[in-house]
């Protein structure tokens, strides 16, 4: 198991339902061994993906290609993938065993092993007592799991989760993240799983793939999309973010200047090629986190700004400010987020303030 | 329910006990005085008997007709069972012309049985087909196809997509899915669709006269029974049918309940 190696590569492949186009060109490749995680707003294709990887829908155009080979054209039972379904899809007339032992039993295991087997897939999803249960007399994280053994159990390359968790309550839900991911280290099989919501991806996954309208819009790690994100979508889809519009200026090693309504902003380019060769002029925004935003001392000497404290929210572990800047202290709305104090904050609704962030806080991204 | 006042309440009881009354109490009357005799053309309701219900047994008109109605009833099922899952896997799979056919398969259920049965008899003598219980069966099968039809491609739309392709996701072939997966969760619709398929093949009359030839029927018996008089033994086989028609609904409507609702109360 080679995290540098691709297990699965998608070329230019693109979806389409009758003539309505749903994916459009995506290229992605899945490393070995990988948990990889595919995020994007409800409508923006993840489904699809899934079901083109698994077999369950034909391509339009472009390829799939499994260690290299093109199986494009591979028929559903034939690929070495299992899929985790948004409903479980789990048999209701056969019994827990019965469900988690289908797929060996169809391939004609002999009875002993496929029992074997189908006993070591329940003790790994911690369901041994359950085996001669309905599906109707489990709950929802029973059945889960259960959808879960029944799909390692034919030890497939690659893991399909659809949104497997949406169904479940929060308590539920984190649990189960955990979960997931200890397995998923235990038995070092590649998963792809589908979400839709951000946090859960931030604490899941090694990468990310950020997909919108039918298009990837970036693949990295957590931190690299929190940190470096290619564009405004990203910016404001992943986490919470501060964008303020402006027009590039100049470059100065790995710093890039941008005018905006704050005044002449600093932020760094590091790493990001193509924001070091974007013309002078150029529609952007600076992009900074409310971590990041802080108020400004005498060591501050770039992006300085004052505003106004529009709203005070605690929000237990730390305190939010909503604030009001730029021109008359109107045009812009900013976050600030500091660690709350239980002697509570010295800032007041309607204060004016100094705020500043340091320049390799910042990042750009073109409009 | 509670939000309705109480006066409300009774006088929808009321009605409801008058309706059932009305409608059923004529059911009770040949149940209730076929355990009694008839002399001289009244009811006698001195002495209670089961007089009616030896004769019965001992008239092997009857007991042939029984015969008849039991052979019908079954090759109906099977042919019906049969080709209304069929049919309905065929619809189900959305290739073309299902709408016209599904036209087709309600039409001989929907048009009074005397149009379908003429209609029958017509085409039987154009293919050169003498009336025989064949015929009978068939015409039976072609009346009782669309609930079978409609019975069990209710269950297949209910049956969620994706569990056929989760088997063909897990490495079943497409026999395998359909024998271990499709069919399983239709058998019950399947069974629930048969008992009324054989209850509407048992209680046929209309298409059974035009097309049957020598044999009769229990219900074609019965009427001509009925043309020669009433006698108590119409009582015990009026009351016989109906037992055995209400225990048929009674098991239909155990099986038509969906699997899911049915192992979580055990
Ligand atoms: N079978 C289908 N026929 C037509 N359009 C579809 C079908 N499945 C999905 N779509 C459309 O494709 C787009 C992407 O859907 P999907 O992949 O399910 O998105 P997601 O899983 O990200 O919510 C949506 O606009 C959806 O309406
Ligand atoms: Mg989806």
């Amino acid at each position: 198991m080679n995290q540098n190696t691709d297990l699965l590569t998608l070329r230019s492949v693109s979806k389409s339902y009758g003539t309505v186009p749903v994916l459009h060109d995506i290229d992605l490749s899945i490393k070995d061994g990988e948990f990889l995680t595919v995020l994007g707003p409800s409508g923006s294709g993840k489904t699809t993906v899934l079901r083109l990887i698994g077999g369950l829908e034909p391509l339009t155009s472009g390829e799939i290609r499994l260690d290299g080979q093109d199986i494009s054209r591979m028929p559903i039972n034939r690929r070495p993938f299992n899929t985790v379904f948004q409903d479980y899809a789990l048999f209701p007339h056969l019994t827990v065993s019965g469900n988690v032992g289908y797929g060996l039993s169809v391939r004609h295991v002999p009875r002993k092993e496929i029992a074997r087997r189908v006993a070591e897939a329940l003790e790994l999803v911690q369901l041994g007592r359950f085996t001669d249960r309905f599906p109707a007399q489990l709950s929802g994280g029973q059945r889960q799991r259960v959808a879960l053994a029944r799909a390692l159990i034919c030890q497939p390359r690659l893991i399909l989760l659809d949104e497997p968790l949406a169904a479940l309550d929060l308590e539920l839900r984190r649990q189960m993240q955990e979960f997931l991911k200890s397995i998923q280290r235990e038995i070092k099989t590649t998963f792809l799983f589908v979400t839709h919501d951000q946090e859960e991806a931030i604490g899941m996954a090694d990468r990310i793939c950020v997909m919108q309208a039918g298009h990837i819009r970036q693949l990295g790690t957590p931190h690299e999309l929190y940190y470096k994100p290619n564009c405004e979508f990203v910016a404001r889809f992943f986490g919470e973010n501060n964008l303020v519009a402006g027009k590039l200026g100049s470059v100065q090693g790995e710093l890039r200047s941008i005018e905006t309504a704050l005044g002449r902003l600093v932020c760094s380019i590091r790493d990001q090629p193509h924001l070091k060769t974007a013309t002078d002029g150029a529609s952007a925004f600076a992009a900074f986190r409310p971590e990041a935003l802080h108020l400004a001392d005498a060591k501050d000497t770039e992006n300085r700004f004052s505003g106004t404290i529009a709203d005070m929210a605690f929000a237990g572990s730390s305190t939010v400010a909503t604030i009001t800047a730029g021109a008359d202290h109107a045009g812009q709305r900013l976050r600030l987020r500091m660690p709350s104090r239980v002697d509570g904050s010295t800032l007041k609704s309607g204060a004016t303030i100094s705020l500043a962030f340091a320049p390799h806080e910042g990042h750009l991204v073109l409009a | 329910m509670t939000a309705l006042p109480r006066l409300s309440t009774v006088f929808l009881a009321a009605i409801t006990t008058l309706v059932a009354v009305l409608l059923y109490s004529p059911l009770a009357v040949p149940i209730v005085s076929s355990f009694f005799t008839i002399a001289h053309g009244n009811v006698d309701w001195s002495s209670p008997t089961l007089a009616t219900y030896v004769a019965l047994a001992e008239n092997h008109d009857i007991l042939a007709a029984l015969r008849t109605t039991l052979i019908v009833g079954v090759c109906t099922v099977i042919l019906s069972v049969v080709s209304g899952t069929l049919l309905a896997l065929y619809y189900h799979s959305r290739r073309s012309g299902r709408t016209l056919l599904q036209f087709i398969i309600f039409l001989p259920f929907l048009m009074p049985p005397i149009i379908s049965g003429l209609a029958l008899l017509i085409f039987f003598r154009e293919i050169g087909l003498e009336r025989s219980l064949l015929t009978v069966v068939i015409g039976h099968t072609v009346f009782v196809l669309a609930i079978v039809y409609r019975t069990v491609l209710m269950r297949l739309q209910s049956m969620s997509r994706t569990l056929v392709e989760a088997s063909y996701d897990l490495g079943a072939t497409g026999w395998q899915t359909f024998w271990r997966i499709v069919l399983p969760n239709l058998s019950s619709a399947m069974v629930g669709g048969a008992i009324l398929a054989f209850a509407l093949s048992f209680d046929e009359t209309m298409i059974t006269i035009l097309v049957t030839g020598t044999q009769s029927t229990l219900p074609v018996r019965l009427w001509a029974m009925m043309r020669l008089g009433f006698s108590p033994d119409i009582n015990a086989l009026v009351a016989l049918i109906l037992m055995f028609t209400v225990l048929l609904c009674v098991l239909a409507a155990r099986f038509l309940i969906p699997r899911q609702v049915a192992t979580e109360r055990t």
